[in-house]
């Protein structure tokens, strides 16, 4: 009989619905958090203190990424610039692939990894233990304590370690570069901004809060909406992970040809 | 509570570092793009700004003194370029300097190169358009090239067919370079004009020994150029030379006269010389002339022992014996 009812509930087929049925739940989930955020009761509290989880904490992690991956991408672009006697050009190089895509990209991918996950399983196991039930219950609007603070965090937090990373990132190829070429703290930083203009900063930055809300967002969607119970929460933290990374790297793309709109005008 | 209190903290300070990142950051970049500097807006049209792109700095003297602000199109195919230029600068940059398209490397960047302009001619000023000098068009480079290349296979082409002539033994290169013969020759050659050289070098060694023998003082040469006695003496010997010579044309022509006298018939010499006639009359005259002085011999050998003469011929006799 049930089987019955679904089949006839079933519009193109049982898996297109469901996608459907979940964008539809993805942007309601989205609009009612631009629908809670802007009217109080404010959750400061709860904001800082999940800006010290998501920023804060986040931050060694950060750093030594940023680090390895300037000292790293240092190394491998050597090569091809010797080829052209160019390797003066690496100060130049680097700033631009920093702080237009590997800053930012890095950070997200990381934060993704470690707060995305926290923010699904946090908001999951609350969500199978009825924690969320009880705080509504007890008249706490669970969305606006739990969902809007992690959101904001998140979207306040990424932009302030993408700057950490870009400037640890930078060190980091100050380090590689300095060991090699000798160049001097004073002209590897004329360089990495002679090679940038605001336009790389300002797109970088905006990136960078488009991918904090994301990681926010569906962290705290695939948590919200986790069921099964204790499986479902290891579900919603690994799908929030690879849900955030997917749409991270989609938002690269995109903004990849804003900026370039903006470049050419 | 106390532990709230930390974390706020602790997010304000990780935030406010962030935050001076970000400005520091900014104001960097404002200063290297010349962002927070007063600047004038200058202009340049060019016919090809071959890639040039807003934010592409402005040099002058090698020294960056502003940034591209805008590109546009002017009058039928022309480019317009809007310089943002430090008003710190613009006392150097003078009204008549050019504005030319370059790059800050070989392969680098597109900049604008303000240049030129007298030291006494009035600054630039806010809206001056500066005179634009096209840069060297590598299509036109590329042309010039290709011709060269043209030009290079057409050398390489001549110098083909002469190495192979070369290489088969024809004309002088070729026969140098294949005859053994000549080779030997030219060895020979070669040899003789070694000796040639030697004997040139002796030669030449002996002249200055000679040059430097009549050089030497007391020399017949160097009296005879140097000693101004010598030089009277033999002006004197000359003249006398030149005096008897005078002397000698003198007697040649008596001589000339009297042997053209001989050669007459009209003088007693010239008859004994040419008269055949007179010869034969001579000649008898002397054989009779012979024959008389035998005959006088023969008397006088007579009278030597006639008695009338023998004493005194006796008493020479005797007189002949004492004195030898």
């Amino acid at each position: 009989m049930s089987g019955e009812s679904t089949n006839k509930d079933k519009v193109i087929s049982k898996r297109i619905d469901r996608f459907f049925t979940g964008l539809e739940s993805a942007y309601l989930f989205v609009k009612r958090f631009f629908k809670e955020v802007w009217f109080p009761p404010y959750e400061f509290k709860e904001v800082i203190r999940q800006c010290y989880q998501i920023g804060y904490n986040s931050l060694p992690l950060i750093s030594l990424t940023g680090f390895i991956v300037g000292v790293v991408f240092t190394n491998q672009s050597r090569p091809s610039l010797a080829e052209f006697g160019a390797t003066s050009w690496l100060p130049a190089l680097i700033s631009i692939a920093v702080i237009r895509a590997m800053g930012p990209l890095v950070t997200a991918l990381i934060a993704a990894g470690k707060v995305g996950s926290s923010i699904g399983a946090e908001i999951g196991s609350m969500k199978v233990t009825e924690q969320i039930d009880a705080m509504e219950v007890s008249a706490t609007n669970p969305f606006k304590f739990l969902v809007v603070s992690r959101v904001l965090a998140s979207t306040f937090m990424i932009p302030i370690l993408v700057l950490y990373t870009d400037f640890v990132a930078l060190l980091g190829a100050f380090v590689n570069v300095h060991a090699n070429e000798m160049t001097s703290l004073s002209t590897f930083f004329v360089q990495v901004f002679d090679a940038l203009s605001f336009l790389d900063i300002t797109s970088s930055l905006v990136k960078s809060v488009v991918f904090g809300f994301t990681i926010g967002i569906v962290g705290c969607y695939k948590g919200y909406n986790s069921t099964k119970g204790t499986e479902g929460v290891g579900k919603a933290a690994n799908s929030a992970v690879v849900m955030a990374m997917f749409l991270i790297f989609i938002e690269e793309l995109l903004s990849l040809q804003v900026t370039n709109f903006f470049r050419q005008q | 509570m106390r532990n709230d209190n930390k974390k706020s903290v602790t997010v304000g300070i990780f935030v406010l570092i962030g935050i001076i990142i970000l400005v520091t950051g900014i104001l960097t970049l404002g200063a290297q793009q010349k962002a927070f500097v007063k600047s004038i807006r200058v202009f340049a049209v060019f016919d090809d700004v071959g890639g040039l792109q807003t934010g592409n700095n402005v040099w002058f003297s090698g020294v960056k003194i502003g940034t591209v602000k805008k590109i546009n199109f002017y009058g039928d195919s022309q480019v317009e370029i809007e310089m943002n230029i430090e008003a710190s600068a613009k006392d150097y940059i003078k009204k008549n300097s050019k504005a030319t398209i370059s790059s800050d490397g070989l392969i680098g960047n597109k900049i604008i190169v303000i240049y030129g302009g007298t030291g006494q001619g009035p600054s630039v000023e806010e809206g001056d358009r500066l005179t634009a000098v096209m840069p060297l068009d590598t299509d036109n480079m590329m042309e010039t090239l290709q011709v060269n290349n043209k030009n290079l296979v057409s050398i390489t082409e001549d110098l083909k067919v002469l190495t192979e002539k070369i290489a088969n033994g024809e004309g002088i290169v070729g026969a140098v370079l294949t005859d053994s013969m000549l080779v030997k020759d030219f060895k020979l050659m070669m040899s003789n004009l070694q000796q040639t050289a030697v004997n040139s070098t002796r030669m030449t060694s002996e002249l200055a020994a000679f040059s430097r023998g009549l050089n030497q003082k007391g020399g017949l040469i160097d009296d005879l150029v140097n000693d101004t006695i010598i030089f009277e003496s033999l002006r004197t010997t000359i003249q006398g030379l030149e005096a008897t010579g005078e002397e000698v044309n003198s007697a040649a022509e008596s001589f000339k006269e009297v042997s053209e006298n001989l050669n007459q018939t009209d003088n007693a010499v010239g008859m004994l010389l040419n008269d055949e006639e007179f010869a034969t009359y001579l000649k008898s005259t002397m054989v009779n002339l012979d024959t008389g002085t035998v005959r006088l011999n023969e008397t006088l050998e007579a009278m030597r022992y006639h008695w009338l003469f023998r004493g005194a011929f006796r008493k020479r006799d005797k007189a002949q014996d004492k004195t030898e």
